[in-house]
């Protein structure tokens, strides 16, 4: 006979003193359902395990009601346990009547045994009408689409390349190589751009498991991961692939400082960028330069450290000094921004071959004087309290990197979100490289603004969290959860009763619902694979069509009637 | 409805509360309270949520009508939430259901929106007990019930 057995935990004492669980079961005995009501001295021992399994057996009950510890606590174990013997997860409720009774209610034996009653009844109206979601599995492709060939990008797909699969590498410029293509010199160790891109640009040429896309562009994408439907545009037709993973590594845009400190006005006032155009190219460097750090960074419109622009300029300034010792080099700072112990070496190098670092104060900031051409800049040193007049032929400012323009348009075709300056979001604060959306991963500068070092460093990983979907057959939505004790389950959508309102689309914070036209009206429908078990669209359906099945509104409506029920009586 | 019905001033001793805990904070520190010994009332129950967005404000109308004084929606930090910012919605949502309750005369002040101020047991204990603190003066709420639950429309 299906029915409930309910198993009360003693805890070797730790609850009776306080909660009397002789009336409990007397009690629980005597609700609608229930065919045996057990009290155990200890649920977690395994004589009891062995116990609970005997009990469930005997009475032929088909759900479980467990009354123990907090399920941080040992009870949660006990459910785990319960549920490899092969007892489904949403046929046990779990109460706990230790932590979130008897402990907190000493000296309150009455009001103590009529909540553990009524959480007790709470859990039965619960079991009664907790539903279990049905699991979705869906077969993995096989190949991977990284967007951007940048360092990050170029690492990502070799990474995944070499673990065996396919990747298709789209870059909308005609050749890999992103940021690395425009800059001479990588710092901390100076090697050459060029140099640090060849052995990435030949194993791209060399391994045929690496499709490369030229000046090809993202135009559509749907699906979910394990499965991505992706339409890639070039000139030369369009092209639609199958994918399991995407890395977006579409790496940060250069931003032009027009106007400040008279940029644009005068020539001798360049960009890092033209700067490192220029040392490309081997033209000479001036003989006397002046870096101006944190030109339109870390002010009302971005107010955020790029971080590359500091180790940069003192690399160049450096390398101005290498070419020439008697050229002089001042870097003008807010603050040195060069963490860890490789870039402060890299800073203290800077010092020693005589480079100048002078202080300013960002209310006063350095002005450039000149009369159609460079002629000297005037800083107030914050540090000795002094106006200096610094002779220089050429500024160079260092400008943060801004956002890719595309970003908007990829956040879009993705369903991933940007943050307030047009980088991709991260699932913060525990998911690096992921997005909030399954498949989807995040890396280098697209991300935040890194060095070339870093973007690579992100590109690996990401192609590791890649992996760990392409690496299986089939994936379930199941355990499509971040979370450790896996998902709850799905939302469900009647399509009978749904009315196309579009309340869960709006609010789903995955954008796993859908509108669809099913006849003449709109229906919503919900992605397993996407749907993370939340339950926002089940607070905003106006007429309880969307469901969590483990958490339906039926059960908790049991819960909620029955709450203060033996509070009342007694 | 009488008004005399509305503010029965009957004394039940200590209210009752209704919370709603988000697993990922709210829970942790549920547990931590009772690790801890805190000394609670023993008039609220605990209904276990995986997020706070996923508290009907429907399940909160009717926590009032079966017993409640209050109800208690505690979720993790606004910005801290492990759905993606679903907790910022949740308290636009509840936000919106305390305009509800003003309207009908309930009042907000019966709704306990608490977003990531209960994570440790001490937290957790503080907030309850302010609030029980809050709600024993206020009035009793069986003569609103007794109207709303005389209505064919109700359940």
């Amino acid at each position: 006979m299906p029915g409930v057995i309910a198993i009360l935990c003693r805890c070797c004492g730790q609850i009776e003193p306080e909660v009397d669980l002789q009336a409990l079961r007397e009690r629980i005995g005597r609700e609608a359902g229930v065919v045996s009501v057990e009290v155990l001295d200890s649920l977690c021992l395994p004589e009891d395990g062995a116990a609970i399994v005997q009990a469930v057996e005997s009475s032929g009950a088909d759900r479980i009601l467990l009354a123990a510890c907090s399920p941080y606590g040992k009870a949660g174990d006990v459910v785990s346990a319960l549920c490899a013997r092969g007892i489904d997860r949403s046929r046990v409720r779990l109460i706990d009547i230790r932590e979130g009774c008897a402990w907190i209610h000493r000296g309150d034996r009455t009001g103590a045994t009529a909540k553990a009653c009524d959480l007790l009844c709470m859990g039965l109206g619960f079991l009664q009408y907790g539903g279990c979601s049905t699991d979705a599995v869906v077969a993995v492709r096989p190949e991977c689409l990284v967007a951007g060939a940048g360092s990050a990008g170029l690492a990502a797909a070799v990474s995944i390349a070499r673990a065996g699969f396919q990747v298709h590498l789209v870059e909308r410029a005609a050749e890999g190589g992103g940021m690395l293509r425009l800059i001479s010199r990588v710092y901390p160790t100076d090697v050459e751009a060029a140099e640090k891109l060849r052995p990435y640009l030949e194993e791209v040429e060399r391994n045929p498991r690496i499709v490369f896309h030229p000046k090809t562009r993202v135009v559509s994408a749907t699906g979910f991961a394990g499965d991505f439907k992706v339409r890639l545009a070039s000139a030369t037709g369009d092209v639609n692939v199958r994918v399991g993973a995407v890395i977006l590594a579409t790496g940060a845009g250069v931003w032009l400082p027009r106007g400040l400190y008279r940029y644009g006005e005068l020539k001798e006032v360049l960009t890092l960028m033209e700067l490192e155009r220029r040392q490309r190219e081997g033209k000479t460097a001036a003989k006397r330069s002046v870096f101006i750090q944190c030109a339109g960074a870390r002010c009302p419109e971005r107010p955020y450290c790029a971080t590359m622009c500091c180790p940069s300029s003192i690399k160049n300034a450096v390398l101005f000094r290498k070419a020439d010792p008697d050229a002089e080099v001042t870097i003008l700072h807010r603050d040195i921004m060069t963490p860890g112990h490789i870039l402060e070496r890299y800073y203290r190098s800077a010092l020693d071959a005589g480079v100048r670092f002078i202080r300013f104060d960002p209310a006063q900031p350095p002005v450039v004087s000149g009369d159609g051409h460079v002629e000297h800049v005037e800083v107030f040193d914050a540090i000795s309290g002094v106006k200096r007049e610094i002779e220089t032929d050429q500024v160079i400012l260092s400008t943060p990197l801004v956002a890719n323009t595309d970003n908007a348009k990829l956040a879009e075709l993705f369903h991933v979100p940007l943050d307030g300056y047009g980088f991709f979001r991260e699932d913060y604060p525990l998911h690096p490289l992921e997005t909030r959306q399954g498949g989807i991963f995040i890396c280098g500068s697209a991300r935040w603004p890194v060095s070339s070092t870093e973007a690579a460093t992100q590109g690996e990983g990401a192609a590791m969290k890649a992996l760990a979907i392409l690496g299986r057959e089939k994936l379930s939505a199941r355990s499509m959860s971040r979370l450790p004790e896996g998902k709850l389950g799905h939302a469900r959508i009647e399509d009978s009763s749904c009315s196309g309102c579009g309340n869960c689309v709006a609010v789903c914070p995955y954008e796993a619902c859908t509108l669809q036209r099913m006849g003449g009206a709109f229906v919503s429908r919900a992605n397993k694979m996407r749907c993370r078990a939340c339950g926002s669209c089940t607070a905003v359906c106006p007429n309880g069509t969307v469901q969590m099945p483990e958490h339906n509104a039926r059960a908790v409506g049991a819960m909620i009637r029955r709450a203060f029920a033996e509070g009342d009586a007694g | 409805m009488n008004a005399q019905e509305i503010v029965d001033k009957t004394t039940r001793g200590t209210p009752r509360v209704l919370v709603f805990a988000c697993r990922w904070c709210a829970l942790v520190g549920a547990d931590a309270a009772g690790r801890g010994k805190a000394d609670l009332p023993a008039s609220f129950r605990v209904i276990p949520v995986e997020c706070a967005a996923m508290v009907e404000p429907d399940s909160v109308l009717r926590a009032y009508a079966g017993g409640a004084d209050g109800v208690a929606v505690l979720g993790c930090h606004l910005g801290g939430c492990r759905f993606n910012d679903a907790n910022h919605v949740a308290l636009k949502r509840m936000e919106a259901l305390g305009d509800l309750l003003d309207t009908v005369g309930i009042g907000r002040r019966r709704l306990l929106l608490s977003f990531g101020t209960a994570h440790e047991g001490r937290q957790f204990a503080e907030v309850l007990g302010t609030f029980f603190r809050e709600l024993t003066p206020l009035p009793s709420l069986e003569g609103w019930r007794k109207t709303l639950l005389n209505q064919p429309s109700f359940r």
